[in-house]
């Protein structure tokens, strides 16, 4: 239970009572005789019973005075006298085996409820309760009832209805707002602080003592100085299993909601991952991570969003441990402000606050201007050969490569940018490496890694460097998940022990294929030619001037084709052609090796399109990527791919 | 529903458990022994699922709302907002078979949520709150 909630007082509340109750009715029991005469005590008669759920409802009237003086005959129902609805619960009713004509004490603290609409009140917290013997005839009448098992009428709910919280006058876009964030930037710098007119109070250190005091007088204007450790950007998603919040949709990037987010430590060691506003352009991310990481910052009007623990948000704390143990000494709480401890031994947390912005009040302010903080840890870059090495799962690790393809996920109803990516990525020294290590690794990008439109265009364009920050490394794969940010740009602090950033010089290699080879990855192969697969031959024009492979026909005149994405005629298209070709290749002779190859008209693998001369050719080099392997029939399948 | 008294009492008091809210914000110690008295055993977990923020309205262009809440086993729930119904086990067995409850503990957080203003609002496309609702079928399915 969290500390301090709802939860917890009302379970406290409940221990309490609980004893109290059995003290009670222990007392009751051991005295034998019920204490009378007490103020507030509750004497009713009980009319009829039925049961809602597991409590009882008794409809009674209110006695003025202990009847025990009155013969059963002669306390006749008053219509004058008011009637109530006494609720019991089913413990309550067990005990005290109430039955029509019974007259029972009810001590405090029992409650009223008036409801609206309705004329009878409602008594509740009845834990107290005493049936009261009339006279010796109904004692006797207790003992012939005893026998004979009471039937109560059980009401069943409807579950057709809603409560309904809000009064008539209330208006309804009050609470909704408080939820909201403040879709324009309101991110101040260090100068516009002065200008602001809230008045704040004093620094506070501590992101503990500041969730503490929520909800208590005057906690909007407290601040917190904590040191920014990861800028990212999170995508808002639904039906996951982690909440985050989205608003209205957003722009740039193809309607997917995403806002920027900030991993803050305090001095106390304490993190806390503060979602701010959501970005109208993605591109931004890039910059705000160079402007902020590192930086200390100052929040206030913070609102908590969500306690979570290491079993409910994996990949945040996979972030959390690869930040810990700091590389500074902690403040220790309580003690005075000097007293340090040295943070060799201590845990990692396990716990981790998410707070977000209150709406019109978000004040995050960084000192852009002032130096990178001691407490700050900047991603460890590591060489691929280094990463592939480690021992761990879901650890988080930095790298730079180069990305030599990407191959998107093949799902048609789901958006470009929302599809998991597959990159296929190498460094300087992979490439140099003889055996043991492959020269390629291919690295997972899945939906939930933002990616900038910058860093989507060079992953189709170009072959850059590409820095990886914080990706997952687990089960001999490298995955861009959540918090992952790739970059193009070098961030300006990294610890690149081990890196090797130099440019790769000469052509790329990939391994070749062998028997180890798996599906979903890319290798070289060469072969000769055993068969072609002539049903799965096609061709199709292309443009000669932009290379799109999907002309129409002329509306003017239907001989002739047309680009639209050059919005011209083509005049000598380009005959791109496709086929399947059956290799015997050295490097896996057991396997039947099928490959898509492409072919244009004087360039391309095969040389020409004649059935008679491909046979028997030599295929060089070639690179691919690998659809499938099966052992029964035992056969690779494979796709000629062009390299970035 | 004429001669039910529970609902009627239950809306009651969640109203006042708004109403307490609104004007201190911290005024449920009032209303927690009523809550106890009236929810039983989900009085404390509903009061720990709204203190774990867990209860999201979520909602769609055209106004549909439904509400997921996230489990203490880490399961996401589904419940309906025009009544009372929740995709948890709980929910078919102690309300709907046994009648045994009035709500699930999920429901109870939604409005609990509601009055303490802890729910978390998503706004999503009509295909996905659509999804959404699709989802707990195929799982039972």
């Amino acid at each position: 239970l969290c500390r301090g909630g709802l939860a917890e007082r009302l379970c406290r509340l409940q221990n309490r009572e609980r004893s109290a109750i059995s003290f009670w009715r222990h007392q009751c029991i051991s005295d034998g005789k019920t204490p009378s005469g007490t103020s507030g005590v509750l004497i009713v008669k009980i009319l009829e019973i039925f049961e809602e759920c597991t409590i009882q409802v008794a409809i009674c009237q209110q006695l003025e005075q202990s009847p025990v003086t009155l013969s059963p005959e002669d306390a006749v129902v008053n219509a004058e006298e008011p009637i109530l609805k006494v609720l019991f619960t089913r413990e309550t009713a067990a005990y005290l085996k109430s039955r029509p004509q019974d007259v029972i004490h009810i001590y405090p603290p029992w409650q009223k409820l008036l409801l609206q609409n309705a004329d009878v009140p409602v008594i509740m917290n009845t834990y107290f309760s005493q049936k009261v013997p009339l006279s010796e005839h109904s004692e006797a009448r207790e003992k012939t009832y005893g026998l004979t098992k009471m039937l109560i009428r059980k009401n069943i709910i409807s579950l057709a209805q809603t409560f309904r919280l809000d009064d008539l006058d209330d208006k309804l876009c009050q609470e909704p707002s408080d939820n909201q964030v403040a879709c324009a930037p309101q991110i101040h710098n260090n100068s516009d602080s002065k200008q602001h007119p809230l008045a704040l109070s004093a620094v506070n250190d501590s992101l503990l003592e500041m969730v503490e005091r929520q909800g208590a007088v005057g906690w909007r204007e407290v601040q917190v100085r904590v040191v920014i450790q990861r800028v990212y950007c999170l995508p808002a998603r639904e039906g996951y299993r982690s909440h985050t919040q989205g608003n209205k949709p957003l722009l740039s990037n193809g309607g997917m909601f995403c806002r920027l987010c900030l991993l803050v430590q305090d001095a106390y060691g304490m993190f806390s991952e503060v979602q701010l506003q959501s970005l109208s352009s993605t591109d931004d991310m890039e910059q705000y991570c160079r402007r902020w990481e590192g930086k200390s910052c100052c929040l206030a009007g913070m609102k908590i969003l969500q306690r979570t623990t290491r079993g409910r948000a994996l990949g945040l704390f996979s972030l959390i441990d690869s930040l810990w143990p700091p590389v500074v000494p902690l403040k220790v709480p309580g003690q005075s402000q000097d007293s340090e401890m040295m943070t060799t031994n201590l845990p990692p947390p396990s716990f981790c606050y998410i707070l977000t912005v209150q709406s019109g009040e978000m004040r995050v302010e960084v000192d852009e201007e002032e130096q990178i903080s001691n407490l700050y840890q900047p991603p460890a870059v590591h060489a691929l050969k280094e990463i592939l090495r480690i021992d761990g799962c879901n650890e988080r690790c930095s790298f730079w490569a180069q990305v030599l393809y990407q191959r998107l996920q093949t799902k048609h109803n789901v958006p470009v940018d929302q599809r998991d990516i597959l990159l296929f990525v190498t460094d300087s020294a992979l490439q140099n490496v003889v055996h043991g290590i492959p020269k390629v690794v291919a690295v997972s990008v899945t939906a939930s890694c933002v990616l900038s439109m910058g860093i989507r265009e060079a992953l189709s364009a170009g072959s850059r460097l590409v820095f990886f920050k914080d990706a997952l490394w687990g089960n001999g794969r490298i995955i861009c998940v959540e918090r992952t940010v790739l970059l193009l740009q070098k961030p300006l602090l990294c610890l690149a022990a081990g890196a090797d950033l130099s440019e790769l010089t000469g052509p790329v290699r990939l391994d070749e294929l062998d028997s180890t080879t798996q599906a979903n990855s890319v290798c070289a192969l060469r072969g000769t030619v055993v068969g072609v697969n002539e049903s799965t031959a096609f061709s199709w024009p292309t443009c000669d001037r932009c290379g799109n492979g999907k002309l129409e026909l002329c509306p003017q005149d239907r001989e002739l084709l047309y680009c639209n994405q050059c919005s011209e005629v083509v005049t000598t298209p380009v005959l791109k052609m496709q086929l399947e070709v059956f290799l015997s290749c050295p490097s896996r002779s057991q396997s039947t090796v099928k490959v898509k190859v492409w072919h244009e008209t004087g360039v391309g693998v095969l040389g020409t399109y004649e059935v008679h001369s491909v046979l028997g050719k030599e295929v060089g080099l070639l690179n691919c990527y690998v659809h499938s392997v099966t052992s029964h029939p035992n056969c690779v399948a494979l796709e000629e791919i062009v390299l970035l | 529903m004429d001669n039910s008294t529970l609902p009627a009492v239950a809306e009651e008091l969640l109203r006042e458990i708004k109403k307490a809210f609104q004007e201190s914000s911290h005024g449920t110690d009032t209303f927690s022994s009523r809550l106890k008295f009236i929810f039983g055993p989900s009085a404390v977990p509903a009061l720990d699922l709204v203190d774990q923020r867990s209860v999201t309205c979520v909602r769609s262009p055209s106004g549909r709302t439904l509400y997921q809440v996230l489990g203490s086993s880490g399961k996401l729930y589904t419940c309906y907002s025009s009544c009372h119904f929740c995709t948890c086990p709980a929910f078919g067995f102690s309300v709907l078979q046994k009648s045994e409850s009035l709500l699930c503990k999920h429901i109870l957080a939604v409005y609990l949520s509601q009055a303490v203003g802890a729910c978390q609002e998503l706004a999503v496309s009509e295909e996905q709150l659509t999804n959404i609702l699709l989802a707990e079928e195929e799982e039972e399915g």
